[in-house]
C-alpha cells in the first residue's frame, strides 16, 4: 500500500468523524446557543417590584397564548412500583419520570389542555361553562358540570395533573413570607424567552426544600417554569416549565368539543362525584375538618387521624394519592377513576414497606423520607405529612 | 470494452452469480455508449437496474408478501375475537378503535410492524447490498463500470431506501384493504377527540408511510455501513437486527428513560403525532432530525469505509 492511499484513506474517515462532530454540536448547540443569548436583556428589577408586577399579571387577564409544558418528577418515592407501564395518561404516572403537557389558552375562559401519551390522549376542553374531559384510552368524552372556566381556575384543578405553571406559580407567591430568602435574576432563559427568576429559599433548616425557582417572563411576567430543589439532590426534584410558548391567539377549533361517534358519554358534577361515593366523599370532607398544621411556612406539618387501613380506603376512593409531593397540595383535585385508585394503591403498599420504624417519646411509628416530603405514621392513629426532616416530624408528633 | 466482456464472461461463468445480476451485466455491457449519456441517465438507469434486482429476488418478495399479511392477520383477529376492550385486555387503545373504524387498521399495523419486521426486512436489503455483491464476487465487476464507488454506495443506498418505502406502503395498503373490508370505515377520530373526513385520514396515513420510511431508511444507512465492513451478508443482516434489539432493551429500562431521545428505535413508532388535532408536527420534526442525522452519521462511515476498501473479491 503506498503512502497516498494510506493518507487518502485515514482523511476519508475525516469525514465521518466531522459528521458525528456536526451532530454532536447539534445536540449540543440550543444550551449554548441559550448561554450565549443569556446577557442581561431585560431591566433590572427587585423582588418586591418583580412580585408586584407578577401579582399584576396573575390579576389582568393573561394574554391567548399556546405552549408545551414538561414536567419533571424526580421524587425519590422507594421502591416505587412500575407505574410507567400503566400508561403515559396515567394520573400515577406523573410521580415520575417527564411528562408533556400542550397548553392552548384563548382567554375568556378558554383553555385546551392535552397531555399526550403514546397513541393516546388526554384532554380537558373548558369553553365558559362548556367543560369535556376526553380519554381517547377509554374512548370517553365526560361533561363535567357546574364548572365554569369563567370563575378562575375551575377546569384546570380538574385535570389530572393540576399544575399549570401559573397555579403553581400562585401557590408559591403566597408561601412567599418572612421565613424566606428572596432573589432575583434576570438572565435566565425559559421557551427561548428572556426571564426573571425568582428563588425563594427557605431559612429553616429543617425543611427538606433547598430552594424554589420560578422563572417569569420578561415581557408578559406570566410564570413559565417552577422548580422545586430538595436538600439532597442537585438536580430538581419537581420541575414544571413551558418549553415552547407563543403568545399568539390559538385557533378557535381547539376550544370546540363535540363527543365523536361512537364514544362514551358521560356527565358528571364538578365537586360532588356520583351518588354511589357521595357518602364517602362526605367522609373525606369531615377528614379534612380534622386535619391540624403544627409550625408555620416550610416547616409546617399537617397532622390526620389516619391508620393504614383508611389510607388505603382513602386512596382507593380517588383524593389525590398524587398530590403528596407538597406542592399545590391544597388544591388536591382527585381523579376518582378506579385506574388511579389501584395505582396509588401501589404505590402506598410500596412505601409502607420501605417504611423505617421509629421510636421517641411521643410513641412508636413507621417513617417514610423522600426528597421532598417526610411522612410519619404513627401506632397511635396519626399521619404526618410535610416537607420537613424526619426528626422535625418526630418533634411534631410530641406535641399533642 | 476487454474489462467489460471479462466481466461478463466472469459473470455468466458463475452460474447462480449469473442468475443474480443478468441485468447489471447487460448495464455493464453497454458501459462504453453510457459514457456518451449524461451522468445522470447513466446514475438513474444503474439505480434501476438495482431497483429491478431487489424487486425480482425471490427473498425479498417473499419478506413484502409476508409484511402485506400481517395486517390481514390482525384484522381477521381482531374481526373474530373482538378487539382487546371486550374482554377487558386493557390493550392498547388503538386496536380498540379497530373495530370501530377500519382506517385505524392501518396505525396499528405499522405500530406493529415497525417494531421487529419492518426493521428485519430493511436490514436483509440493506445489509446484503454490499456485503452480497462482494460475497459473490461480483462487487469489483460492478466496479469496473464507470460509476465510481460513490455513485454506486449512493445508488445502493437509493435502492434500499426505495425498498424500505415499498415495504411501508405495502403494509399501509394491505391495511388499508383489509381494514376497509372487514370493518366499517367513515370520519376518522382522532386521538384529540376531533373528526376528520375520510379523506383527511388517508392524507394524514399517507404522511404516516413517509415518516416510518424515513425511520427505516435511517436503520438503511446503518445497516449499509455494516454492509461495507464484511464480506459477509449474513453478518452485516444479523449485526443490525441485533442492534435493532439492544437498542430496543435498552430503551425499555426506565433506569435508561435518558437515553430514550437518542435511540433510533425510540423514534420509529412516533407518528402518533399525525393523529392529533393540531398535528404534533414538533414532536414529528424531531423524528424526522433524529433520522437524518443517523442517516448522515452512518452513510458517511459507509463511504469512508467503502472508497477506502481493498475489493479482492
Amino acid at each position: 500500500m503506498s503512502e497516498r492511499t494510506r493518507r487518502g484513506r485515514a482523511m476519508r474517515w475525516g469525514v465521518p468523524v466531522a459528521a458525528i462532530a456536526v451532530v454532536a454540536g447539534a445536540l449540543g448547540a440550543g444550551p449554548v446557543i441559550a448561554a450565549v443569548q443569556g446577557e442581561p436583556a431585560l431591566p433590572e428589577r427587585t423582588a418586591e417590584q418583580l412580585l408586584a408586577d407578577a401579582t399584576k399579571a396573575t390579576r389582568a387577564d393573561v394574554k391567548p397564548m399556546s405552549g408545551t409544558v414538561i414536567q419533571t418528577a424526580s421524587l425519590g418515592l422507594p421502591g416505587l412500583p412500575e407505574v410507567a407501564g400503566m400508561g403515559g395518561t396515567s394520573p400515577a404516572a406523573l410521580l415520575a419520570g417527564s411528562h408533556e403537557l400542550k397548553v392552548w389558552y384563548g382567554g375568556e375562559g378558554r383553555v385546551r389542555l392535552a397531555l399526550p401519551g403514546r397513541m393516546s390522549e388526554t384532554d380537558l376542553i373548558a369553553n365558559g361553562n362548556q367543560v369535556w374531559l376526553w380519554e381517547s384510552d377509554a374512548n370517553k368524552a365526560t361533561r363535567i358540570k357546574g364548572a365554569d372556566a369563567r370563575q378562575g381556575a375551575g377546569p384546570e384543578k380538574a385535570l389530572p395533573t393540576a399544575a399549570t405553571p401559573q397555579l403553581t406559580a400562585a401557590e408559591v407567591l403566597r408561601r412567599a413570607q418572612a421565613d424566606t430568602v428572596v432573589e432575583v435574576t434576570n438572565t435566565e432563559r425559559v421557551a427561548d424567552r428572556p426571564a426573571y427568576q425568582l428563588v425563594l429559599k427557605p431559612k429553616d433548616g429543617a425543611s427538606l426544600i433547598r430552594e424554589v425557582k420560578l422563572a417569569l417572563d420578561g415581557e408578559t411576567f406570566v410564570p413559565l417554569r417552577v422548580q422545586v430543589y430538595a436538600r439532597s439532590a442537585a438536580e430538581p426534584a419537581f420541575e414544571i416549565g413551558f418549553t415552547s410558548v407563543t403568545f399568539t391567539p390559538p385557533a378557535a377549533e381547539n376550544f370546540t368539543f363535540t363527543p365523536p361517534a361512537g364514544a362514551k358519554v358521560e356527565e358528571r358534577t364538578f365537586g360532588a362525584r356520583d351518588q354511589e361515593s357521595g357518602a364517602e366523599h362526605d367522609r373525606a370532607e369531615g377528614l379534612r375538618e380534622t386535619i391540624k398544621t403544627v409550625g408555620e411556612g416550610w416547616t409546617s406539618v399537617a397532622v390526620l387521624p389516619f391508620s393504614e387501613k383508611d389510607l388505603k380506603a382513602g386512596l382507593s376512593q380517588g383524593r389525590g394519592g398524587g398530590q403528596s409531593d407538597g406542592q399545590g397540595s391544597g388544591q388536591g383535585g382527585g381523579q376518582g377513576d378506579g385506574r388511579g385508585g389501584q395505582d396509588a394503591n401501589a404505590i402506598v403498599d410500596a412505601l409502607l414497606k420501605s417504611a423505617k420504624p421509629v421510636s421517641g417519646a411521643w410513641g412508636n411509628g413507621r417513617v417514610v423520607q423522600t426528597k421532598l416530603v417526610s411522612a410519619l405514621l404513627t401506632d397511635d392513629g396519626r399521619l404526618l405529612v410535610g416537607a420537613v426532616t424526619p426528626e422535625k416530624l418526630a418533634e411534631a408528633a410530641g406535641r399533642r | 470494452m476487454s474489462t467489460v466482456s471479462g466481466r461478463e464472461v466472469a459473470v455468466s461463468g458463475a452460474g447462480s452469480a449469473a442468475e443474480r445480476r443478468p441485468e447489471a451485466a447487460r448495464g455493464g455491457g453497454s458501459a462504453p455508449g453510457a459514457r456518451a449519456v449524461s451522468a445522470p441517465a447513466a446514475l438513474l438507469r444503474l439505480l434501476g437496474s438495482e431497483i429491478g434486482l431487489t424487486f425480482r429476488r425471490p427473498r425479498n418478495i417473499a419478506m413484502l408478501a409476508v409484511l402485506a399479511v400481517v395486517p390481514v392477520l390482525i384484522g381477521v383477529a381482531l374481526r373474530a375475537f373482538g378487539g382487546p376492550d371486550d374482554n377487558d385486555g386493557g390493550g392498547p387503545a388503538i386496536f380498540t378503535q379497530v373495530t370501530g373504524n377500519g382506517l385505524f387498521l392501518t396505525f396499528a399495523a405499522l405500530s406493529v410492524l415497525v417494531q421487529l419486521m419492518l426493521p428485519v426486512a430493511v436490514a436483509v436489503v440493506a445489509g446484503d447490498s454490499v456485503a452480497g455483491e462482494a460475497g459473490i464476487g461480483t462487487l469489483r465487476y460492478l466496479l469496473v463500470a464507470p460509476a465510481g464507488r460513490t455513485r454506486l454506495l449512493a445508488v445502493k443506498y437509493a435502492n434500499a431506501a426505495v425498498f424500505c418505502l415499498a415495504a411501508v406502503t405495502v403494509v399501509a395498503l394491505s391495511a388499508l384493504l383489509a381494514g376497509l373490508l372487514l370493518f366499517p370505515a367513515g370520519p376518522i377520530t382522532l386521538l384529540s377527540g376531533g373528526t376528520i373526513p375520510l379523506f383527511d385520514g388517508l392524507l394524514r396515513i399517507g404522511l404516516v408511510v413517509l415518516y416510518v420510511a424515513a425511520g427505516m431508511a435511517a436503520l438503511a444507512a446503518v445497516a449499509l455501513a455494516l454492509s461495507t465492513l464484511t464480506e459477509v451478508a449474513v453478518g452485516a443482516i444479523a449485526s443490525t437486527v441485533v442492534l435493532v434489539i439492544v437498542t430496543q432493551v435498552l430503551g425499555v429500562i426506565p433506569q435508561l428513560s435518558g437515553l430514550q431521545p437518542y435511540l433510533l428505535t425510540h423514534w420509529w413508532s412516533g407518528f402518533d403525532g399525525v393523529l392529533r388535532d393540531p398535528i404534533a408536527t414538533g414532536d414529528m420534526g424531531q423524528g424526522l432530525l433524529v433520522f437524518a442525522a443517523y442517516a448522515v452519521v452512518f452513510g458517511s462511515i459507509a463511504w469512508a469505509r467503502f472508497t477506502g476498501k481493498d475489493v479482492t473479491s
